[in-house]
């Protein structure tokens, strides 16, 4: 598209790639069927995924597809910049669910290199509606203005903040009673912090350190006593 | 693709996955990820439920960087919620999409629970509070239907024309409706079946799902 098209040439392509969704599931669906004829009955059951995603919104990193995972396997949440903020009722209610309803083993976190919403929170501008959001990836970078400051290579310290929002959100979600809670009584679920790589297509592992962060946290945000 | 890594360790069995699907990518295409590394330029928001059974991109037999993703509990859109206004405002007015997609679907343990006021905890209730509405709003189109899987099928529908309503409003929507077309669209996706489907409303102008601004 140049953006100059007719506008019937504009409704006539829209309809197209729309159209082409429709076919493509078509054929997913049948191959699926093709594989396992049980395959939609069972999923038509019930899910009990073992893992939480919460990842970037990017059209580049599809959970299940780059973790090989099939559906039913894994709940998702995502939004700019894989966030987890303490007053956000979505990603709280999502949370919620996943813990105290599913049950989730595993909780990841998962950020990415060269990301749009990291790199937008890096820019010294007005972002009009997306500020409030941004400015939550501002504050990761004054948290860890020190180390950050260090770093002269733009693009090393660029990387660097992807990691350490990471981090950060991993910390966040630490600090929900749900988690608490859960882990006092289940010792699950446990918390991961990845980031995607494009140049390699791989996922790396942070190595966040769950019961130590916990234990960390609790000095001061401790919710697992019910009310 | 899931079930060939048995591995003891849940973890290692998605980092298995995930070593595979870079070989298999790379082998494909060699520059697959070079490119990828380049930006995305998706045509489509994808507005869906965090269920588990609905991955957007595999569903839709999608390449990465097709679809830029929202996913919450029962794909909602509360006009007061800034996450999903966030990802809306990057998509449409940073990134340029032309098509914005809400998905519900049958079996939504979202909106089964909005069948009822069981307690879900505070912040699942507070949540669902809007579907919740939505099902006294339309009690005796619900209590017509013969069964519980019925009433959740129809309150998912509901609750993907309410989010669509609430989508109209959002500012960068209204802009690129109006300037350059962007469309919104309703969909069904029937777990039991594997398939998608257009929801079309009765009584308006609106052709194959389709959202025309006013
Ligand atoms: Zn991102
Ligand atoms: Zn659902």
């Amino acid at each position: 598209m140049t953006g100059k098209e007719e506008p019937k040439e504009v409704r006539k392509y829209l309809q197209q790639s729309h159209d082409r969704i429709f076919e493509n599931n078509k054929k997913w669906a049948e191959e699926m069927q093709k594989k396992n004829p049980a395959f939609f009955k069972d999923l038509s059951a019930g899910q009990s995924p073992e893992y939480l995603w919460i990842g970037c919104s990017d059209s580049r990193i599809p959970a299940e597809a780059i973790t090989g995972l099939d559906p039913g396997e894994m709940f998702i949440h995502r939004n700019i910049a894989n966030l987890v903020c303490n007053v956000d009722l979505n990603v709280m209610a999502v949370v919620n669910y996943a813990v105290r309803h599913l049950k989730v083993k595993h909780i990841v976190v998962c950020g990415h290199y060269g990301c749009g919403g990291v790199k937008a929170a890096m820019t010294p501008k007005d972002m009009g509606l997306l500020n409030p959001w941004l400015r939550n990836i501002r504050d990761v970078y004054r948290l860890h203005q020190a180390e950050l400051d260090k770093i002269t290579d733009e693009a090393k310290k660029y990387d660097r903040l992807v990691e350490l929002n990471v981090y950060e959100q991993c910390r966040n979600i630490i600090k929900t009673a749900a988690v608490q809670q859960c882990w006092a009584e289940n010792e699950y679920p446990v918390v991961h912090g990845w980031v995607f790589g494009f140049a390699d297509g791989l996922l790396k592992d942070l190595k966040f350190d769950h019961e130590g962060q916990l234990k960390e946290i609790q000095k001061i945000y401790d919710l697992t006593k019910d009310a | 693709m899931g079930t060939s890594y048995i591995a003891t360790d849940p973890l290692d069995y998605i980092l298995a996955g995930n070593r595979a699907y870079q070989q298999r990518t790379t082998k494909r295409d060699p520059n697959a990820f070079a490119l990828l590394a380049q930006g995305q330029a998706p045509e489509i928001l994808w507005i869906g439920c965090a269920d588990s059974r609905i991955p957007e991109t595999t569903v839709c037999h999608c390449k990465p960087g097709e679809i830029f993703v929202h996913r919450n509990i029962a794909n909602t859109v509360h006009a007061d919620d800034l996450n999903a206004a966030s990802v809306v405002e990057y998509a449409v007015t940073h990134l340029r999409v032309n098509q914005v997609v809400v998905c519900g679907h049958t079996k939504c343990g979202g909106a089964n629970a909005a069948l009822g006021d069981a307690d879900l905890g505070q912040t699942l209730n507070m949540w669902l509070h809007p579907v919740r509405e939505l099902r006294r709003k339309h009690k005796f189109e619900l209590e017509g239907l013969p069964d519980d899987d019925a009433r959740a099928a129809k309150i998912a529908e509901l609750n993907v024309q309410q989010s669509i309503e609430v989508l109209k409003q959002h500012p960068a929507v209204k802009r690129a409706a109006n300037e350059r077309g962007l469309t919104l669209h309703g969909l069904i996706y029937d777990i039991g079946a594997g398939e998608l489907k257009i929801l079309s409303e009765s009584g308006s102008k609106k052709m194959n799902g389709l959202w025309t601004p006013p």
